[in-house]
């Protein structure tokens, strides 16, 4: 189990995958707006969306849990 | 009659010294994960190197005979020993006796920690678990008097040592009082996240004052402050912070008259790194990871960041060119677009001042929207903070270049341009007074308001006014050294290190700013 969370605050912008969804390393997994740059959160290996904690439009804050990624 | 009595009571000494506050405090320690002030002084040093200073300093107690009959060394240990070969002083307090708080020899050899390093003229290293004065005083017997008021000011060789010599801290376990002021005032300071906290007060004194109920940790455990800038790092535990403390070491030289040592680099100067071409994206609102930069340039595995849990949108630390140590600091856009925050601004001056100190060569790596703007931004007097990192660039004397990366403007992009750097541009660099997506709604106004659909105005604006921001004027005006091939970047950094190495030695010595805390 790998937890994304998230490295600033922000808009969550784009959600690109679901819970259930398999993954690959690298994969592009969601994209925060931050300060009007796109901050783009990868998926740190290959697995499972086991969880997703945000939706798209969400404000979220530093630290906040993102998803959770199966190995 | 030969002096064999005193010899013997010298060796006597000399073995309790060794016997800390005693078996029972020495367990203690131990069962809460933490190493003795001599364990630690061990674990730093090279084998067999340590040569203590002050042994045996300490206060005996006498039986009516006037025989030895205890004897408590001083709480404070103090010596010279080689790290990696170098010759550095290392020190820290003892918190198997009085919690740290310094004893009377204790507080003696404390201070003597920065006079040697004047004196000796090689690295500082503190080792730091204690607290503060007592108002016992450090005799038990009530508060100390001050001394006489021809005595130097303690705090002086404090500052004189950071303008002198490298001087490297780390947090052990608790530390309050003078050892935190103490270890804050260096170059490099590390705590360990598992045994640590760092607090002007502890839980007691700040619940009698204000009524404020919170633990150590909760006041000054890692949380707190790796992301404050108290501390540079954060370290899983104290084998951790010394390792840091020694890899920081290993960029310095042992003080300002001297250059850095030069390692031998088996990557090639004139690397050319493919990734670099397409690192930053097209569209310019997509971020990227300045730090795949910074280890695409740098020689393979040398970036030693300092202070990446706080200013983040600016990111800080050593490195090394063709084995030669540089300071570097670039732009994270991922954090806040990278604009220059009142913290980032501080860590930035503390970072110049570090390079202008040891007379490092700075190549900064920009992507500078600008500073933060906001209410909070403003709460923060980040324009004070902003403007005191720009006005230090200013004053360096180290040779800079610079490599716009991406965006560079504002009053915040004069900070990463030190005086007559050697500028080199990236196809993707964009710069100018603000950037367009700001400035657009502001300095066409009417323009927009007028139109029949002013979301469109703006954003045609915006596109009009981005394709002009276009690197190939900046390089055909020679505003800009050269515009380069990403991938030519980091040949191009080690050609304009082998210019400036030459002038290094002309700038050691004292410099006529050091680093401040």
């Amino acid at each position: 189990m790998t937890k994304i969370e998230l490295e600033t605050g922000g808009s969550v912008w784009k959600l690109l995958v679901a819970e259930g969804d398999a993954v690959e390393e690298g994969q592009t997994l969601f994209i925060l707006e931050v300060m009007k740059m796109e901050v783009p959160y990868e998926a740190p290996h290959a697995g499972t969306v086991a969880t997703v904690h945000i939706a798209e439009g969400d404000f979220v804050g530093e630290d906040d849990l993102a998803l959770v990624i199966q190995a | 009659m030969s002096w064999k009595p005193e010899v013997d009571e010298i060796k006597q000494r000399r073995a309790l010294a060794l016997g800390q506050g005693g078996a029972e405090a020495v367990a203690k320690q131990h069962s809460q994960n933490r190493l003795t002030i001599r364990e630690r002084v061990d674990q730093l040093l090279d084998p067999g190197s340590f040569e203590e200073l002050g042994p045996v300093a300490g206060t005996p107690v006498y039986n009516e005979a006037g025989e030895l009959v205890s004897y408590d060394p001083a709480n404070f240990i103090l010596g010279f020993g080689k790290v990696n070969g170098r010759r550095v002083i290392v020190g820290g307090e003892d918190f198997t006796m009085r919690g740290g708080s310094p004893s009377p020899a204790g507080l003696r050899k404390s201070v003597y920690a920065e006079d040697l390093a004047v004196q000796y003229k090689v690295p500082l290293i503190r080792l730091h678990e204690g607290s503060g004065g007592s108002v016992g005083g450090t005799s038990g017997k009530g508060p100390n008097l001050p001394g006489p008021v021809n005595a130097p000011s303690r705090f002086r060789s404090v500052a004189q040592a950071m303008a002198t010599v490298p001087v490297a801290t780390a947090a052990m376990g608790a530390v309050a009082g003078l050892p935190a002021g103490r270890l804050v005032a260096s170059h490099f300071s590390v705590m360990s996240k598992s045994t640590a906290q760092i607090i002007t007060a502890g839980p007691a004194v700040v619940e009698r004052a204000m009524g404020e109920k919170k633990t150590k940790d909760e006041l000054g455990g890692w949380k707190v402050h790796t992301k404050n800038g108290t501390v540079d790092n954060g370290a899983d535990d104290e084998s951790a912070c010394i390792e840091e403390i020694k890899r920081f070491l290993s960029y310095m030289p042992d003080n300002v008259n001297q250059l850095a040592p030069v390692v031998e680099c088996d990557d090639p100067a004139d690397r050319c790194e493919e990734s670099l071409l397409e690192v930053v994206p097209r569209d310019r609102r997509v971020a990227f990871e300045m730090r795949k930069v910074i280890h695409a340039v740098f020689d393979h595995g040398s970036f030693f960041e300092m202070g990446k849990g706080y200013g983040r949108s600016q990111i800080t630390g050593l490195a090394r060119l063709n084995g030669q140590t540089v300071g570097v600091w670039g732009n994270d856009c991922k954090f806040l677009a990278g604009s220059m925050t009142a913290d980032g601004a501080h860590k930035a001056r503390r970072f110049m001042e570090l390079c202008e100190t040891f007379s490092f060569p700075i190549v900064t790596l920009v992507d500078e929207p600008g500073f933060m703007i906001g209410s909070q931004a403003e709460r923060e007097a980040t324009i004070r903070h902003g403007t005191s990192a720009v006005l230090t660039a200013a004053m360096t004397t180290v040779p800079w270049a610079a490599v716009m990366v991406r965006r560079s403007f504002g009053v915040a992009q004069a900070a990463h341009y030190g005086p007559e750097a050697y500028v080199l541009a990236w196809p993707s660099a964009e710069s100018g007074p603000l950037p367009v997506e700001g400035g657009v709604a502001v300095a066409f106004r009417r323009e927009i308001e007028a139109a029949p659909d002013p979301d469109a105005k703006r954003r045609e604006l915006e596109e009009m006014l981005a394709a002009k921001q276009s690197p190939f004027p900046r390089a055909e005006a020679l505003s800009v050294h050269d515009l380069i091939d990403p991938r030519e970047t980091r040949p191009e950094l080690c050609k304009w290190l082998a210019r400036v190495q030459p002038l290094l030695p002309d700038l050691l010595g004292p410099s006529a700013f050091a680093i401040r805390p």
